[in-house]
Protein backbone atom coordinates (compact mmCIF):
# COMPACT_ATOMS: atom_id res chain seq x y z
CA UNK A 1 0.00 0.00 0.00
CA UNK A 2 2.57 2.28 0.40
CA UNK A 3 6.29 1.87 -1.16
CA UNK A 4 9.01 3.94 -0.04
CA UNK A 5 12.72 3.68 -2.69
CA UNK A 6 15.62 5.05 -1.41
CA UNK A 7 14.03 8.08 0.18
CA UNK A 8 16.35 11.16 0.71
CA UNK A 9 15.77 14.30 2.27
CA UNK A 10 17.94 17.12 3.23
CA UNK A 11 17.46 20.49 5.90
CA UNK A 12 19.74 22.41 4.95
CA UNK A 13 23.07 20.88 4.71
CA UNK A 14 22.01 18.17 7.25
CA UNK A 15 21.20 14.96 5.16
CA UNK A 16 18.28 13.88 7.37
CA UNK A 17 17.03 10.95 4.91
CA UNK A 18 19.62 9.16 3.70
CA UNK A 19 17.89 6.03 1.55
CA UNK A 20 15.23 4.53 3.05
CA UNK A 21 13.44 1.74 1.63
CA UNK A 22 9.95 0.37 3.05
CA UNK A 23 7.14 -1.40 2.05
CA UNK A 24 3.71 -1.08 3.83
CA UNK A 25 1.10 -4.04 3.44
CA UNK A 26 -2.60 -3.34 3.49
CA UNK A 27 -3.78 -3.26 7.08
CA UNK A 28 -0.62 -3.86 8.73
CA UNK A 29 0.93 -1.84 11.62
CA UNK A 30 4.30 -0.82 11.35
CA UNK A 31 6.57 1.09 14.46
CA UNK A 32 8.85 3.10 13.74
CA UNK A 33 11.70 3.26 16.97
CA UNK A 34 15.10 4.97 17.25
CA UNK A 35 16.65 7.80 19.19
CA UNK A 36 15.66 11.15 18.56
CA UNK A 37 17.08 12.93 15.87
CA UNK A 38 17.26 9.88 13.62
CA UNK A 39 14.67 11.11 11.07
CA UNK A 40 11.20 8.94 11.98
CA UNK A 41 9.56 12.26 12.20
CA UNK A 42 10.71 13.58 9.04
CA UNK A 43 9.68 10.05 7.47
CA UNK A 44 6.13 10.14 8.64
CA UNK A 45 5.74 13.66 7.01
CA UNK A 46 7.49 12.77 3.66
CA UNK A 47 4.58 9.74 3.17
CA UNK A 48 2.13 13.04 2.96
CA UNK A 49 4.43 15.27 1.91
CA UNK A 50 4.25 17.57 4.85
CA UNK A 51 7.72 17.93 4.17
CA UNK A 52 8.85 17.64 1.17
CA UNK A 53 11.93 15.07 -0.27
CA UNK A 54 14.68 16.01 -2.89
CA UNK A 55 14.99 12.04 -3.94
CA UNK A 56 13.82 8.87 -4.08
CA UNK A 57 10.03 8.62 -4.29
CA UNK A 58 7.40 7.85 -1.79
CA UNK A 59 4.40 5.67 -3.57
CA UNK A 60 1.13 5.55 -1.99
CA UNK A 61 -1.13 2.67 -4.27
CA UNK A 62 1.32 2.94 -6.45
CA UNK A 63 0.92 6.62 -6.91
CA UNK A 64 3.85 8.63 -6.35
CA UNK A 65 3.45 11.55 -3.66
CA UNK A 66 4.24 15.45 -4.55
CA UNK A 67 5.68 14.71 -7.85
CA UNK A 68 4.50 14.08 -11.55
CA UNK A 69 6.36 13.19 -14.64
CA UNK A 70 6.33 16.02 -17.28
CA UNK A 71 8.86 14.91 -20.49
CA UNK A 72 10.69 13.22 -18.15
CA UNK A 73 11.22 15.34 -15.80
CA UNK A 74 9.95 15.21 -12.39
CA UNK A 75 8.51 18.61 -11.03
CA UNK A 76 5.95 19.39 -7.93
CA UNK A 77 2.71 17.80 -8.27
CA UNK A 78 -0.28 19.67 -8.35
CA UNK A 79 -1.53 21.24 -4.78
CA UNK A 80 -5.18 19.76 -5.20
CA UNK A 81 -3.33 16.43 -6.66
CA UNK A 82 -0.92 16.30 -3.40
CA UNK A 83 -4.06 17.70 -1.38
CA UNK A 84 -6.33 13.99 -2.36
CA UNK A 85 -3.44 11.72 -1.64
CA UNK A 86 -3.37 13.51 2.22
CA UNK A 87 -7.12 13.43 2.82
CA UNK A 88 -6.66 9.58 2.36
CA UNK A 89 -3.96 8.96 5.12
CA UNK A 90 -5.02 10.08 8.28
CA UNK A 91 -1.97 11.79 10.37
CA UNK A 92 -1.92 12.21 14.15
CA UNK A 93 0.54 15.15 16.07
CA UNK A 94 2.40 14.91 18.84
CA UNK A 95 1.44 18.04 19.60
CA UNK A 96 -2.44 17.23 19.07
CA UNK A 97 -2.72 19.99 16.29
CA UNK A 98 -6.64 20.72 17.33
CA UNK A 99 -8.43 24.15 15.83
CA UNK A 100 -8.94 25.79 19.15
CA UNK A 101 -11.08 28.17 17.60
CA UNK A 102 -13.62 25.16 16.78
CA UNK A 103 -15.53 22.71 19.21
CA UNK A 104 -14.48 18.97 19.58
CA UNK A 105 -17.54 18.17 16.60
CA UNK A 106 -16.54 20.79 14.30
CA UNK A 107 -12.72 19.38 14.70
CA UNK A 108 -13.90 16.20 13.35
CA UNK A 109 -16.42 17.45 10.75
CA UNK A 110 -14.29 20.08 9.45
CA UNK A 111 -12.60 17.70 6.66
CA UNK A 112 -16.17 15.83 5.81
CA UNK A 113 -17.71 18.98 5.48
CA UNK A 114 -14.84 21.28 3.80
CA UNK A 115 -12.27 19.12 1.91
CA UNK A 116 -14.72 16.26 0.73
CA UNK A 117 -18.36 18.64 0.93
CA UNK A 118 -19.98 16.01 2.18
CA UNK A 119 -23.67 16.27 3.35
CA UNK A 120 -23.44 18.07 7.01
CA UNK A 121 -25.89 16.19 8.61
CA UNK A 122 -24.00 13.29 7.66
CA UNK A 123 -21.08 14.39 8.86
CA UNK A 124 -22.10 15.14 11.78
CA UNK A 125 -23.52 11.67 12.68
CA UNK A 126 -20.14 10.00 11.27
CA UNK A 127 -18.70 12.80 13.76
CA UNK A 128 -20.63 11.73 16.70
CA UNK A 129 -20.15 8.20 16.03
CA UNK A 130 -16.55 7.98 15.72
CA UNK A 131 -15.98 10.24 19.22
CA UNK A 132 -18.14 7.60 20.71
CA UNK A 133 -15.58 5.00 19.55
CA UNK A 134 -12.70 7.28 20.97
CA UNK A 135 -14.94 7.78 24.17
CA UNK A 136 -15.58 11.82 23.89
CA UNK A 137 -18.99 11.46 23.20
CA UNK A 138 -19.73 13.80 26.06
CA UNK A 139 -17.47 16.69 24.71
CA UNK A 140 -19.11 17.00 21.04
CA UNK A 141 -19.25 20.34 21.88
CA UNK A 142 -16.80 21.44 24.40
CA UNK A 143 -13.52 23.24 23.03
CA UNK A 144 -10.40 21.82 22.86
CA UNK A 145 -8.79 23.89 25.73
CA UNK A 146 -11.24 22.54 28.15
CA UNK A 147 -9.60 19.03 27.63
CA UNK A 148 -7.17 16.92 29.29
CA UNK A 149 -3.81 16.14 26.76
CA UNK A 150 -5.33 12.33 26.33
CA UNK A 151 -8.82 13.55 25.22
CA UNK A 152 -7.43 16.05 22.74
CA UNK A 153 -5.40 13.11 21.14
CA UNK A 154 -8.38 10.99 21.03
CA UNK A 155 -10.74 14.07 19.59
CA UNK A 156 -7.46 14.27 16.99
CA UNK A 157 -7.55 10.75 16.07
CA UNK A 158 -11.24 11.23 15.47
CA UNK A 159 -10.50 13.78 13.49
CA UNK A 160 -8.39 12.35 11.62
CA UNK A 161 -10.80 9.14 11.15
CA UNK A 162 -13.16 11.19 10.08
CA UNK A 163 -11.87 11.64 6.57
CA UNK A 164 -12.62 7.72 6.22
CA UNK A 165 -8.42 7.27 5.56
CA UNK A 166 -6.78 3.98 4.20
CA UNK A 167 -3.63 4.52 6.46
CA UNK A 168 -2.83 6.28 9.43
CA UNK A 169 0.37 8.16 10.52
CA UNK A 170 1.40 8.53 14.62
CA UNK A 171 4.01 11.01 14.72
CA UNK A 172 4.64 10.26 18.48
CA UNK A 173 1.04 10.23 19.94
CA UNK A 174 1.65 9.88 23.39
CA UNK A 175 5.26 12.06 23.65
CA UNK A 176 3.41 14.71 25.17
CA UNK A 177 1.36 13.52 27.65
CA UNK A 178 1.35 13.11 31.24
CA UNK A 179 2.07 9.16 31.85
CA UNK A 180 -1.73 8.66 32.94
CA UNK A 181 -2.97 9.65 30.11
CA UNK A 182 -0.94 7.12 28.03
CA UNK A 183 -3.15 4.38 28.51
CA UNK A 184 -6.39 5.75 26.97
CA UNK A 185 -4.48 6.70 23.53
CA UNK A 186 -2.69 3.52 23.16
CA UNK A 187 -6.00 1.53 24.08
CA UNK A 188 -7.90 3.67 21.16
CA UNK A 189 -5.38 2.58 18.91
CA UNK A 190 -5.03 -0.40 19.46
CA UNK A 191 -8.62 -1.12 18.81
CA UNK A 192 -7.57 0.78 15.44
CA UNK A 193 -5.32 -1.84 14.70
CA UNK A 194 -7.93 -4.57 16.01
CA UNK A 195 -9.83 -3.41 13.44
CA UNK A 196 -7.24 -3.97 10.28
CA UNK A 197 -6.27 -0.27 9.79
CA UNK A 198 -3.27 0.08 8.07
CA UNK A 199 -1.00 2.27 10.61
CA UNK A 200 2.51 3.50 10.80
CA UNK A 201 3.51 4.63 14.31
CA UNK A 202 6.47 6.90 15.40
CA UNK A 203 6.63 5.95 18.68
CA UNK A 204 8.82 5.26 22.19
CA UNK A 205 5.82 3.20 23.54
CA UNK A 206 7.78 -0.44 23.53
CA UNK A 207 5.24 -2.16 25.15
CA UNK A 208 2.29 -0.97 22.59
CA UNK A 209 5.17 -1.81 19.91
CA UNK A 210 5.77 -5.50 21.06
CA UNK A 211 1.92 -5.69 21.48
CA UNK A 212 0.30 -4.45 18.31
CA UNK A 213 3.35 -4.16 15.78
CA UNK A 214 3.50 -6.78 13.41
CA UNK A 215 6.94 -5.63 12.43
CA UNK A 216 9.17 -2.77 14.14
CA UNK A 217 12.06 -0.79 11.87
CA UNK A 218 14.67 0.76 14.01
CA UNK A 219 15.97 3.88 12.16
CA UNK A 220 19.30 5.97 13.45
CA UNK A 221 21.16 8.91 11.33
CA UNK A 222 18.36 8.72 8.86
CA UNK A 223 18.86 4.92 8.03
CA UNK A 224 16.84 1.78 8.58
CA UNK A 225 19.01 0.15 10.54
CA UNK A 226 16.68 -2.99 10.58
CA UNK A 227 13.18 -4.63 10.11
CA UNK A 228 11.28 -7.57 11.77
CA UNK A 229 8.44 -9.03 14.00
CA UNK A 230 8.79 -7.08 17.70
CA UNK A 231 9.67 -10.76 18.84
CA UNK A 232 13.05 -10.98 16.77
CA UNK A 233 13.98 -7.05 17.32
CA UNK A 234 13.38 -7.04 21.22
CA UNK A 235 14.47 -10.45 21.89
CA UNK A 236 17.44 -11.42 19.25
CA UNK A 237 18.18 -7.40 17.68
CA UNK A 238 20.80 -8.25 14.47
CA UNK A 239 22.69 -4.56 14.94
CA UNK A 240 24.43 -3.92 17.97
CA UNK A 241 22.72 0.00 17.66
CA UNK A 242 19.25 -1.69 17.59
CA UNK A 243 20.46 -3.57 20.61
CA UNK A 244 22.17 -0.34 22.10
CA UNK A 245 19.09 1.78 21.94
CA UNK A 246 16.79 -0.85 23.33
CA UNK A 247 18.92 -1.41 26.52
CA UNK A 248 18.33 2.39 27.12
CA UNK A 249 14.74 3.24 26.11
CA UNK A 250 13.34 -0.26 28.42
CA UNK A 251 14.16 -0.36 31.99
CA UNK B 1 -2.56 86.55 28.63
CA UNK B 2 -4.74 88.56 27.85
CA UNK B 3 -6.66 86.07 24.91
CA UNK B 4 -10.38 86.16 25.23
CA UNK B 5 -11.58 82.76 23.63
CA UNK B 6 -14.55 83.32 21.77
CA UNK B 7 -15.80 80.00 20.49
CA UNK B 8 -19.58 81.15 19.67
CA UNK B 9 -17.86 81.89 16.02
CA UNK B 10 -16.62 77.70 15.98
CA UNK B 11 -20.37 77.67 16.69
CA UNK B 12 -21.74 79.65 14.00
CA UNK B 13 -19.77 78.10 11.62
CA UNK B 14 -20.66 74.57 12.55
CA UNK B 15 -21.19 72.97 9.25
CA UNK B 16 -17.80 73.73 7.93
CA UNK B 17 -17.01 71.04 10.88
CA UNK B 18 -19.58 68.55 9.75
CA UNK B 19 -18.59 68.96 6.09
CA UNK B 20 -15.24 68.62 6.53
CA UNK B 21 -15.62 65.36 9.26
CA UNK B 22 -17.75 63.67 6.13
CA UNK B 23 -14.43 64.36 3.76
CA UNK B 24 -12.32 62.67 6.29
CA UNK B 25 -14.51 59.97 7.04
CA UNK B 26 -14.75 59.42 3.20
CA UNK B 27 -11.05 59.46 3.21
CA UNK B 28 -10.78 56.97 6.02
CA UNK B 29 -13.25 54.65 4.22
CA UNK B 30 -11.94 54.15 1.25
CA UNK B 31 -8.38 54.26 2.09
CA UNK B 32 -9.11 51.65 5.09
CA UNK B 33 -10.99 49.51 2.33
CA UNK B 34 -7.63 49.74 -0.11
CA UNK B 35 -5.47 48.69 2.69
CA UNK B 36 -7.21 45.84 3.71
CA UNK B 37 -7.54 44.47 0.25
CA UNK B 38 -3.69 45.22 -0.93
CA UNK B 39 -2.28 44.51 2.70
CA UNK B 40 -4.00 40.85 2.89
CA UNK B 41 -2.54 40.18 -0.27
CA UNK B 42 0.74 41.94 0.30
CA UNK B 43 0.90 40.58 3.76
CA UNK B 44 0.39 36.25 2.51
CA UNK B 45 2.75 37.19 -0.44
CA UNK B 46 5.39 38.24 2.15
CA UNK B 47 4.99 35.20 4.12
CA UNK B 48 5.18 32.99 0.55
CA UNK B 49 7.66 30.22 -0.20
CA UNK B 50 7.53 31.58 -3.54
CA UNK B 51 10.49 34.82 -4.46
CA UNK B 52 8.57 35.73 -7.02
CA UNK B 53 6.21 36.49 -4.49
CA UNK B 54 7.64 37.41 -1.31
CA UNK B 55 10.17 39.80 -3.13
CA UNK B 56 7.94 42.60 -4.27
CA UNK B 57 5.67 42.54 -1.19
CA UNK B 58 8.65 43.41 0.44
CA UNK B 59 10.08 46.09 -1.65
CA UNK B 60 6.45 47.36 -1.71
CA UNK B 61 6.21 47.57 2.29
CA UNK B 62 9.88 48.92 2.86
CA UNK B 63 9.53 51.06 0.06
CA UNK B 64 6.20 53.01 1.33
CA UNK B 65 6.91 52.02 5.17
CA UNK B 66 10.84 54.13 4.61
CA UNK B 67 9.03 57.42 2.62
CA UNK B 68 7.46 60.10 4.06
CA UNK B 69 3.33 59.59 3.63
CA UNK B 70 2.62 63.13 2.38
CA UNK B 71 5.58 62.74 0.11
CA UNK B 72 4.09 59.59 -1.53
CA UNK B 73 0.76 62.02 -1.69
CA UNK B 74 2.31 64.47 -3.51
CA UNK B 75 4.05 62.08 -5.94
CA UNK B 76 0.95 60.43 -7.00
CA UNK B 77 -0.44 62.79 -7.39
CA UNK B 78 1.48 65.17 -9.49
CA UNK B 79 3.17 61.73 -11.41
CA UNK B 80 0.02 60.33 -12.32
CA UNK B 81 -0.78 62.49 -15.12
CA UNK B 82 2.77 61.84 -16.75
CA UNK B 83 2.81 58.38 -15.94
CA UNK B 84 -0.53 57.58 -17.05
CA UNK B 85 -2.04 60.37 -18.89
CA UNK B 86 -4.38 60.46 -16.34
CA UNK B 87 -4.95 63.48 -14.07
CA UNK B 88 -7.06 62.24 -10.42
CA UNK B 89 -8.88 64.51 -8.61
CA UNK B 90 -7.27 65.33 -5.68
CA UNK B 91 -9.88 63.45 -3.44
CA UNK B 92 -9.12 60.39 -5.55
CA UNK B 93 -5.62 60.91 -5.48
CA UNK B 94 -5.27 60.77 -1.75
CA UNK B 95 -7.55 58.19 -1.12
CA UNK B 96 -5.57 55.94 -3.14
CA UNK B 97 -2.25 57.21 -1.80
CA UNK B 98 -3.34 56.81 1.88
CA UNK B 99 -4.78 53.38 0.78
CA UNK B 100 -1.07 52.34 -0.73
CA UNK B 101 0.19 53.77 2.28
CA UNK B 102 -1.91 51.98 4.52
CA UNK B 103 -1.85 48.73 2.75
CA UNK B 104 1.76 48.55 3.57
CA UNK B 105 1.69 48.56 7.05
CA UNK B 106 -1.89 46.42 7.12
CA UNK B 107 0.31 43.84 5.30
CA UNK B 108 2.85 44.01 8.22
CA UNK B 109 0.13 42.97 10.49
CA UNK B 110 -1.47 40.39 8.59
CA UNK B 111 1.62 38.90 8.18
CA UNK B 112 2.91 38.59 11.77
CA UNK B 113 -1.03 37.95 12.25
CA UNK B 114 -0.53 34.74 10.02
CA UNK B 115 3.08 34.14 11.75
CA UNK B 116 1.51 33.63 14.86
CA UNK B 117 -0.56 30.72 14.70
CA UNK B 118 1.67 27.83 15.31
CA UNK B 119 2.93 25.60 12.78
CA UNK B 120 0.98 22.56 13.90
CA UNK B 121 -2.27 23.84 12.72
CA UNK B 122 -1.17 24.23 9.10
CA UNK B 123 0.24 20.88 9.16
CA UNK B 124 -3.25 19.54 10.75
CA UNK B 125 -5.30 21.57 8.28
CA UNK B 126 -3.15 19.80 5.31
CA UNK B 127 -3.06 16.37 6.89
CA UNK B 128 -6.90 16.32 6.45
CA UNK B 129 -6.23 17.08 2.79
CA UNK B 130 -7.28 20.85 2.57
CA UNK B 131 -5.71 22.89 0.08
CA UNK B 132 -3.96 26.09 1.03
CA UNK B 133 -6.45 28.69 0.72
CA UNK B 134 -8.94 26.48 2.60
CA UNK B 135 -6.50 26.21 5.51
CA UNK B 136 -5.75 30.17 5.81
CA UNK B 137 -9.48 30.41 5.36
CA UNK B 138 -10.79 28.26 8.25
CA UNK B 139 -8.13 27.70 10.07
CA UNK B 140 -5.25 30.15 10.67
CA UNK B 141 -6.93 33.44 9.57
CA UNK B 142 -9.81 33.21 12.23
CA UNK B 143 -7.49 32.38 14.69
CA UNK B 144 -4.67 34.99 13.34
CA UNK B 145 -7.81 37.75 13.15
CA UNK B 146 -7.96 37.96 16.79
CA UNK B 147 -4.34 38.81 17.34
CA UNK B 148 -4.43 41.62 14.65
CA UNK B 149 -7.15 43.43 15.52
CA UNK B 150 -5.51 45.96 18.12
CA UNK B 151 -2.73 46.50 15.93
CA UNK B 152 -5.28 46.86 13.03
CA UNK B 153 -7.80 49.15 15.14
CA UNK B 154 -4.45 51.65 15.78
CA UNK B 155 -3.24 51.88 12.43
CA UNK B 156 -6.92 52.89 11.66
CA UNK B 157 -6.68 55.84 14.06
CA UNK B 158 -2.99 56.34 12.65
CA UNK B 159 -4.78 56.41 8.92
CA UNK B 160 -8.02 58.88 9.91
CA UNK B 161 -5.12 61.37 11.43
CA UNK B 162 -3.16 61.01 7.94
CA UNK B 163 -6.05 62.06 6.12
CA UNK B 164 -5.17 65.81 7.14
CA UNK B 165 -2.51 65.48 4.62
CA UNK B 166 -4.79 65.76 2.02
CA UNK B 167 -5.44 69.20 3.29
CA UNK B 168 -1.69 70.33 0.90
CA UNK B 169 -3.43 68.97 -2.25
CA UNK B 170 -6.80 71.01 -1.63
CA UNK B 171 -9.13 67.95 -0.41
CA UNK B 172 -11.71 69.69 1.62
CA UNK B 173 -11.27 67.74 4.92
CA UNK B 174 -11.30 69.33 8.45
CA UNK B 175 -7.84 70.64 8.46
CA UNK B 176 -8.09 72.38 5.07
CA UNK B 177 -11.89 73.60 5.69
CA UNK B 178 -10.44 74.92 9.25
CA UNK B 179 -7.82 76.64 7.64
CA UNK B 180 -9.99 78.35 5.09
CA UNK B 181 -12.62 79.13 8.25
CA UNK B 182 -9.54 80.70 10.08
CA UNK B 183 -8.77 83.11 7.06
CA UNK B 184 -12.51 84.42 7.23
CA UNK B 185 -12.45 84.74 10.66
CA UNK B 186 -9.07 85.65 12.05
CA UNK B 187 -9.65 83.22 14.91
CA UNK B 188 -7.02 80.59 14.50
CA UNK B 189 -6.58 78.91 18.16
CA UNK B 190 -10.32 79.03 18.82
CA UNK B 191 -10.61 76.75 15.25
CA UNK B 192 -7.27 74.85 15.53
CA UNK B 193 -8.67 73.42 19.10
CA UNK B 194 -12.17 72.32 17.77
CA UNK B 195 -10.53 71.11 15.51
CA UNK B 196 -8.04 68.85 17.72
CA UNK B 197 -11.33 68.40 19.99
CA UNK B 198 -13.20 66.57 17.18
CA UNK B 199 -10.60 64.24 16.08
CA UNK B 200 -10.39 63.32 19.37
CA UNK B 201 -13.82 62.50 20.08
CA UNK B 202 -13.55 60.19 16.80
CA UNK B 203 -10.64 58.56 17.75
CA UNK B 204 -9.76 58.07 21.59
CA UNK B 205 -13.16 55.71 21.40
CA UNK B 206 -11.71 53.87 18.37
CA UNK B 207 -8.44 53.46 20.69
CA UNK B 208 -10.42 52.57 23.44
CA UNK B 209 -11.83 50.19 22.29
CA UNK B 210 -8.65 48.19 20.85
CA UNK B 211 -7.66 48.32 24.45
CA UNK B 212 -10.46 46.89 25.91
CA UNK B 213 -10.98 44.14 22.89
CA UNK B 214 -6.81 43.18 23.63
CA UNK B 215 -7.68 42.78 27.51
CA UNK B 216 -10.92 41.18 27.20
CA UNK B 217 -9.38 38.46 24.37
CA UNK B 218 -6.07 37.64 27.02
CA UNK B 219 -7.99 37.43 29.82
CA UNK B 220 -9.57 34.90 28.26
CA UNK B 221 -7.33 32.61 26.11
Amino acid sequence: MIRVVDLQKWFGKHHVLRGIDLEVQRGEVLVIIGPSGSGKSTLLKCLNFLEEYERGAVYFEDVLVGYRDVGGRRVRDHEASIARVRAQMGMVFQSFNLFPHKTVLENVIEGPVIVKRQDRQAAIELGTRLLRKVGLDDKLHVYPSKLSGGQQQRAAIARALAMQPRAMLFDEPTSALDPELVGEVLDVMKKLAAEGMTMLVVTHEMGFAREVADRVLMMDEGLVIEVGPPDQIFRSPKESRTAAFLSKVIH
Amino acid sequence: MGYTWHFQVVWDYREVFVRGALVTAKLTVGALAIGLVLGLLFGMAKNSRRRWLRAPATAYIELFRATPTLVQLVWIYYSMPILIGIQLSSVVSVTIGLGLNAAAYFAEIFRAGIVSVDRGQLDAAKSIGMRYTQAMRRIILPQAIRRMVPPFINETATLMKLTTLGSVLAVYELLHESNNLITNTFRPLEVYTTLALAFFVIIFPVIYLSRWLERAWVARS
